[in-house]
């Protein structure tokens, strides 16, 4: 692995086509505090740059993935919540894939407790798996915040009364990776927990053997369709499955399949 | 009845069927079978003594998308369908046809890429136990789109983006489409015509009227954010 970048609550690397970005504030469960959010906003624009990453995992370090907003600091800084005032009414947020605008695939990979916030890198990832010991829970009402985005991301992906449910049990009850699973929140469980890096990667390569920039317009089209109804949204994914009309990628990939080869694609920047 | 070359087209009682009819290609769209399916649905719809449209296929596969290269060799279906994909005006399945009656996908083995059309476009979907289900778009250069938005609408994301991303590399089976709820039913691949047919003549109970009523008015709804 090359680790790339001065992170200091996030670490950013790179395997083969893969690229990580890890949370990295194991003693406090990886909650983010002020700085990791604005290193977030960093790290996913670094990933989104470079042509070698061809694919984005996100995980946790230690044994959480991540839980949601660093509530010491808020506590005793003086400021408190009201430092994200401004950023949240204007919905002008920075801290996920969604968020920077990042069109490459992004799996998260849950280990251990995801929650409160931690769902936005659930919700607002492509794919998402977890460790079989990964626990989900929203505690926001229990602390008297109101869970908004997350939750609303949320929705649009799964059943809503499982939603609606963790919303209102708030830390009162956990939902497990079973559980996750047979909802669709995630695609897989890695069992044993240990090998969710190794089985992220393994997914992250297989993903990476597909045209980039099919992919992205695919993305598009995707995430386009949450913001529209079937037919709008259909409207709207024939422009971008149309931009890939005359792209060196669907010569090559008709091609590869004719010679038993693997294909060269072009690289989102244009080399190949 | 009609006569098809790439579809074979019958009704037994209240229940019209639509099968493809290429197992050879695993029932892939060729230029043929792209104006013939416009003209089964449309006959089917017509038809006052069908109530419910079953929708399967001959052979191993259910249906395996646009058959490129044979649409490329004639230059009118390829213009047709390609103004088609543009303006997104397909006809190729019930709801791009504005069929109003009840259509039941029966998935007898491999479905991928464009046959995640009929899937995505019907409204009641088994599958036999041998069935799968993949995108392979991306794997070749293609954008994944309209298959995979529709299917968006109606299953868990994660799945479904799962699907769009790995491509060619992966396969959905039967028994996880219907854990998502992509798929309600799954059964033995030899008893998959006769239990579609038997849903199809439950359905066919009720008055053709308020079926269509229904069927309106819960598409609507996937009309709006």
């Amino acid at each position: 692995m090359t680790a790339s970048g001065n992170y200091d609550h996030l670490i950013v690397e790179r395997e083969g086509p893969v690229g990580w970005l890890i949370n990295d504030r194991p003693d406090v469960r990886n909650a983010m505090n002020n700085a990791m959010r604005d290193e977030f906003a960093e790290a996913w624009k670094e990933l989104d740059a470079d042509p070698a990453v061809r694919v984005i995992v996100h995980t946790g370090n230690g044994r959480d993935f991540q839980t949601g907003v660093d509530v010491s600091e808020l506590a005793t800084d003086g400021v408190g919540m009201e430092r994200y005032r401004q950023s949240m009414e204007d919905f002008d947020v920075h801290f996920t894939s969604w968020h920077q605008g990042v069109w490459k695939p992004v799996i998260t990979a849950v280990n251990g407790i995801c929650c409160g916030g931690g769902f936005h890198w659930v919700a607002d990832a492509d794919i998402v798996i977890a460790a079989s010991d990964a626990q989900f829970f929203d505690p926001h009402t229990s602390v008297g915040q109101v869970v908004a985005i997350e939750a609303i991301g949320l929705m649009k992906k799964m059943p809503v009364e499982a939603v609606m449910r963790m919303a209102f049990m708030g830390k009162y009850e956990r939902v497990g990776a079973d559980r996750a699973y047979e909802l669709g929140m995630i695609s897989e469980i890695v069992d044993p927990p240990a090998r969710l890096r190794e089985r992220a990667q393994e997914l992250g390569e297989t993903i990476a053997k597909n045209s980039p920039a099919a992919m992205a317009a695919t993305k598009k089209a995707l995430w386009g369709a949450l913001e529209a109804g079937l037919t709008d949204a259909c409207k709207e994914g024939a422009k971008h499955l149309v931009s890939m009309w005359g792209h060196p990628d669907q010569n090559e990939g008709p091609a590869a399949f004719a010679d038993k080869r693997e294909p060269r694609w072009q690289s989102l920047d244009g080399d190949t | 009845m009609s006569t098809y070359e790439t579809l074979e087209v019958w009704t037994d009682g209240t229940v019209g069927w639509l099968v493809f009819d290429r197992p050879e290609a695993g029932n892939a769209i060729d230029a043929h079978m792209f104006t013939e399916l416009e003209a089964a649905w449309e006959q089917l719809e017509a038809d006052p003594d069908v109530r419910v449209i079953v929708n399967t296929g001959s052979g191993r596969a259910f249906q395996t998308g646009l058959d490129v290269r044979q649409l490329a060799r004639d230059k009118e279906a390829l213009r047709t369908s390609s103004r088609q994909t543009r303006d997104f005006a397909l006809r190729m399945t019930g709801w791009h046809c504005g069929v109003t009656k009840p259509v039941i996908a029966a998935v007898n083995g491999t479905c991928a890429g464009g046959g995640l059309h009929f899937v995505a476009d019907a409204d009641i979907v088994i599958a036999a136990e041998t069935a799968t289900f993949l995108d392979p778009h991306v794997s070749v250069g293609q954008v994944s789109a309209f298959e995979t938005i529709g299917l968006l609408k109606k299953a868990p994301m994660a799945e479904v983006a799962r699907m769009a991303f790995l491509g060619a590399h992966e396969r959905l089976s039967a028994e996880r489409a219907r854990q998502i709820g992509i798929v309600s039913e799954v059964v033995a691949p030899d008893a998959l015509r006769a239990r579609a047919g038997e849903i199809a003549a439950e359905v066919a109970r009720h008055d053709p009227a308020v079926l269509a009523t229904i069927k309106a008015t819960l598409w609507n709804a996937l009309e709006h954010a």
